[in-house]
């Protein structure tokens, strides 16, 4: 088991390698130049050169990407005498936009993206499994259909569309809702709630509906096993028949799902982080892909890629504890 | 000429809960043996000597502990790619639990098939002409080809499996308990086309089932195992006839048999 | 005292893509307490569902209509919460299929321990113990571990052996018994039906059991009923059915047993 994790763990090692490689590549080879843009607009050939200089932007493909692999781990220096400039790892530069520690912004903003995908999960967890599990017990009656119906309808609707509507109708229309304000938990829960209540609301609702078709899909085939006869044939009360025998086997496969769907969240919700004004990794990664801010725009690449990379392992790990079968060859 | 030789095949499974310690298993232990072209190898003996632990290992579907496997002249124990994807093609399985070994979503149809789109040949005639065909060769309604699994018996499913295997033309049929759950006509029936397919195309098989009577129908030779061992192994005359281990002794002395005043009985009125 | 089980007329439906099909037709049957009334017939003839329709346990869709009484109450067509009291209790089935009708998720001892509570309640640690006594019982090798394991770490045999020993775990009056000793060998075969034919002796407890061994069947039945195609050919006592078979089709399946010639003998007398 330990070999098998750590096999896996120099693999992730890896894969994240190549993400920042590819990266950098695609920014390497892309115009413009950041310096221009750094620089504004009483610019002279002289301030750009030391601009260059400063960034390291001047040395080769190699050294510079040497230069930000070592400075995620251990941190690097920009320019010489004077103006150096000490960034302590883990360094992921300075946003060329605002100048900022890109670690730092990611620091701050991470929090606020956890906020929403933990949310969003607890509420499409919830419906999408109750959903499913009742309109699979139910199979063909009418709150079957009309479940299975929404379900169809609700993970066909974009997310902004969903964003702005309920924003329309929530705050503008009814003003039920206060405006979503940036506030932490700790100075006012009831507006933290309320801030946070329609990006959880949207993210949820596309992934319950999936959540609600693939439960019922997965419990219709479970009950439909022969242990579930045996199960019967034994006795058991209907209750402990569901929660014992149908609910597990049922329910293993949505749990990798989970893990898959939860960790690409955490990397940052785009679209609605953004048409909410939350300040959170999704909304970074909007604002620094509209402004060319290389470095930021590097930082949510890898970030997104370390979840995905993480949440995969974690979802390996978590299979073979669930599944028997998988736990007993595993080795 | 051989087919297939296994030699010193032995499969250890490790158990290791929470709480117990590290345990190691022996289910087969140094197995050898090899199946020539064209002919039918029994493997009896008792119920978990690991009859069905070897076939899986030949199959492919179970990697050995230690040993070797050689098919067709080439070393398989390591084959991957192309060359496993060679030896899948040769090499069939009908497996013990027929309603596990069944996709329960597919149809019929679309189980039967699966082997040939699996390596891209075109059935002769139309895909449900060709399932069709199957079924009827095991003894099956070609009507119930749209069924799922689950609306069949316990030997029709047997059945599908064994018409699943026949259909790619395979060398080598290995067939667990592969009609265990069929009645005697049926299993006549069934016997007699695995013959004929022997006879036409020369297929091999390794058949492994507990039907005494049975395997000295279809076999050329025998092996008996116990304990993870081969403790037997010879021509199906000799192994019935003169048996040389205490084991298969004690083994052919137990077949059950109908009372014989009830069959003189039976016979006389004839 | 009365029968323990009447059947009468029983017919199992199923609705088909092509209309009703009546799967089991007018099967009528009885069977007294310290019985054992063996069931043959076709593959596919309706054996299995003539248990599962007893036993309440059909698949959903399925029709039944006749009459089945159990201690002289009826059972078709009582709530599903009623049945469920006598199940696993009154009457228990061994499945047909053992490794898909044990749940993968959870160790075999947990399966039979459930069971157990259910209906004698106690806790865990009792019932584990019962579980173990009970697969010692049925030959498993070092049950006190294997008690751990889940289903697919066991053989095929012993997959069965389990679905016994789970079925008899609460001492159940009336056992349906569906092919339990196809995946073993002649030598445990003989000591599980040693151990039914005991329980039949000591708990007089009553049992159907179906296979396609004729030989098994002529040794533990006293009654036996013929099936083909969903009908009952012939039901009369095992002598009779061996002896004097009036129908053709009870005639051609003792005909097709396959037989283990003379030569055999002589070997194991040798
Ligand atoms: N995954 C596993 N983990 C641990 N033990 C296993 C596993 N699979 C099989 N075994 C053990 O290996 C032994 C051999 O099993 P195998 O299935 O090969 O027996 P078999 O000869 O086919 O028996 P049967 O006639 O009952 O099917 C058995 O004792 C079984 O419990
Ligand atoms: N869900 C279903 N829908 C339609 N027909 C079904 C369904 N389930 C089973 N059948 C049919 O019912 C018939 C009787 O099945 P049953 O399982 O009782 O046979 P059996 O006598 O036990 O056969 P075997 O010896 O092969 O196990 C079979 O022909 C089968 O195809
Ligand atoms: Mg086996
Ligand atoms: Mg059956």
């Amino acid at each position: 088991m330990a070999r098998y994790v750590a096999g896996r763990l120099a693999g992730m090692v890896l894969i994240l390698f190549l993400v920042c490689l590819f990266t950098f590549i695609i920014f390497f080879a892309l115009q413009p130049d950041p310096a221009v843009m750094i620089c504004g607009k009483t610019c002279t050939p002289e301030r750009i050169d030391q601009i260059h200089s400063v960034l390291g932007l001047d040395e080769p493909f190699v050294g510079q990407f040497f230069g930000f692999l070592f400075g995620i781990f251990a941190g690097r220096d920009y320019g010489q005498g004077a103006n150096l400039v000490h960034c302590a790892g883990p360094c992921l530069g300075y946003s060329f936009q605002t100048g900022q520690s890109v670690w730092d912004m990611v620091v701050e903003r991470l929090p606020v993206s956890a906020t929403v995908a933990i949310g969003a999960a607890v509420l499409w967890l919830l419906i999408g499994i109750v959903a499913g599990l009742l309109s699979a017990v139910k199979e063909g009656t009418w709150w079957d259909r009309t479940a299975m119906g929404l379900a169809l309808g609700g993970s066909s609707i974009p997310n902004y569309v969903l964003a702005l509507a309920l924003q329309y109708v929530l705050v503008v229309q009814l003003q039920v809702l206060p405006f979503p304000q940036a506030v932490a938990f700790g100075d006012d829960p009831v507006v933290w709630f309320e801030s946070y209540l329609m990006p959880w609301l949207v993210l949820a609702t596309g992934y319950a509906c999936l959540y609600a078709r693939l439960t019922r899909a997965n419990v219709i085939d479970t009950l439909a096993e022969n242990f579930m006869r045996t199960a019967r044939s034994k006795g058991l009360s209907p209750a402990l028949t569901m929660r014992r025998h149908a609910l597990r086997p049922a329910l293993t496969p949505i749990a990798t799902i989970f893990g898959m769907d939860f960790a690409a969240l955490l990397g940052g919700a785009l679209i609605t982080e953004t048409v909410f004004g939350l300040n959170g990794v999704g909304k970074m990664a909007a604002d620094s892909i509209a402004k060319n801010d290389q470095p930021v725009i590097m930082a949510v690449t890898l970030l997104a890629a370390f979840f995905v990379v993480i949440g995969n392992l974690v979802v390996d790990l978590v299979y073979t504890r669930l599944d028997p079968r998988v736990r007993i060859t595993a080795q | 000429m051989t087919l297939l030789r296994a030699k010193d095949l032995t499969k250890r499974f490790v158990s290791r809960g929470p709480l117990r310690a590290r345990a190691e298993f022996t289910a087969v232990d140094r197995v050898s043996f090899d199946v020539r072209l064209g002919e039918t190898l029994a493997l009896v003996g008792e119920s978990g000597s690991g009859k069905s632990t070897t076939a899986r290992m030949i199959a492919k579907l179970l990697d050995p502990s230690e040993g070797t496997l050689e098919f067709d002249g080439e070393d398989v124990t390591h084959a991957k790619g192309a060359a496993l994807a060679r030896f899948r093609a040769d090499v069939q399985v009908v497996f013990q639990d027929p309603f596990s070994s069944l996709n329960p979503r597919h149809t019929v149809e679309r189980i039967l098939m699966a082997p040939l789109a699996y390596q891209g040949i075109a059935p002769n005639g139309s895909r449900r002409a060709h399932a069709k065909e199957l079924m009827e060769r095991v003894g099956l309604n070609p009507d119930h080809s749209l069924r799922y699994p689950a609306q069949f018996s316990g030997g029709q499913a047997q059945r599908i499996g064994i018409a699943r295997a026949l259909a790619v033309n395979p060398k080598l049929v290995i067939c667990d308990e592969a009609v265990s759950a069929l009645d005697v006509s049926v299993q006549a029936q069934v016997l007699e086309l695995l013959r004929r397919l022997q006879r036409e195309s020369g297929f091999s098989y390794l058949f492994i089932a507990h039907d005494l009577a049975v395997v000295r129908q279809i076999a050329q030779r025998v092996a008996v195992m116990s304990k993870g061992r081969i403790v037997e192994l010879g021509d199906t005359g000799q192994v019935f006839g003169d048996p040389r281990h205490e084991y298969t002794r004690t083994l052919l002395a137990a077949i059950p048999r109908i009372d014989p005043e009830w069959d003189r009985r039976r016979r006389e009125k004839q | 005292m009365s029968d323990l089980l009447v059947v009468e007329d029983l017919t199992v439906t199923f609705p088909t893509t092509r209309g009703l099909v009546d799967v089991v037709k007018g099967v009528s049957f009885t069977v007294g307490r310290d019985e054992t009334v063996g069931i043959v017939g076709e593959s596919g003839s309706g054996k299995s569902m003539t248990s599962l329709a007893v036993m309440g346990l059909l698949p959903k869709g399925a029709r039944t209509s006749g009459s089945v009484r159990l201690d002289g109450v009826e059972l078709l067509g009582r709530p599903d919460r009623e049945l469920r009291r006598l199940r696993g209790a009154r009457m228990s089935m061994i499945f047909q299929d053992p490794l898909s009708s044990l749940n993968p998720y959870y160790t075999v001892g947990l399966q039979i321990e459930e069971m157990y509570r259910a209906h004698r309640g106690g806790s865990r640690r009792a019932a584990r113990t019962v579980a173990i006594d009970a697969l010692r019982q049925v030959g498993l090798p070092e049950p006190e571990r294997r008690v751990d394991f889940y289903p697919h770490q066991f053989s095929g045999g012993q997959r069965q052996r389990i679905m016994i020993a789970m079925a008899l775990v609460c001492s159940p009056a009336l056992l349906f018994a569906d092919e339990p000793t196809t995946a073993l060998d002649v030598t445990v075969q003989a000591q599980i039906l040693k151990l039914l034919a005991g329980l039949r002796e000591e708990s007089g407890m009553g049992m159907v059991f179906i296979t396609h061994d004729l030989a098994v069947i002529s040794s533990i039945a006293t009654r036996v009923l013929v099936m083909r195609q969903g009908e009952q050919v012939e039901y009369g006592s095992a002598e009779q059915v061996f002896a004097e078979p009036r129908h053709d089709y009870t005639r051609m399946l003792l005909e097709s047993i396959p037989r283990i010639d003379d030569a055999l003998d002589d070997g194991v007398r040798a």
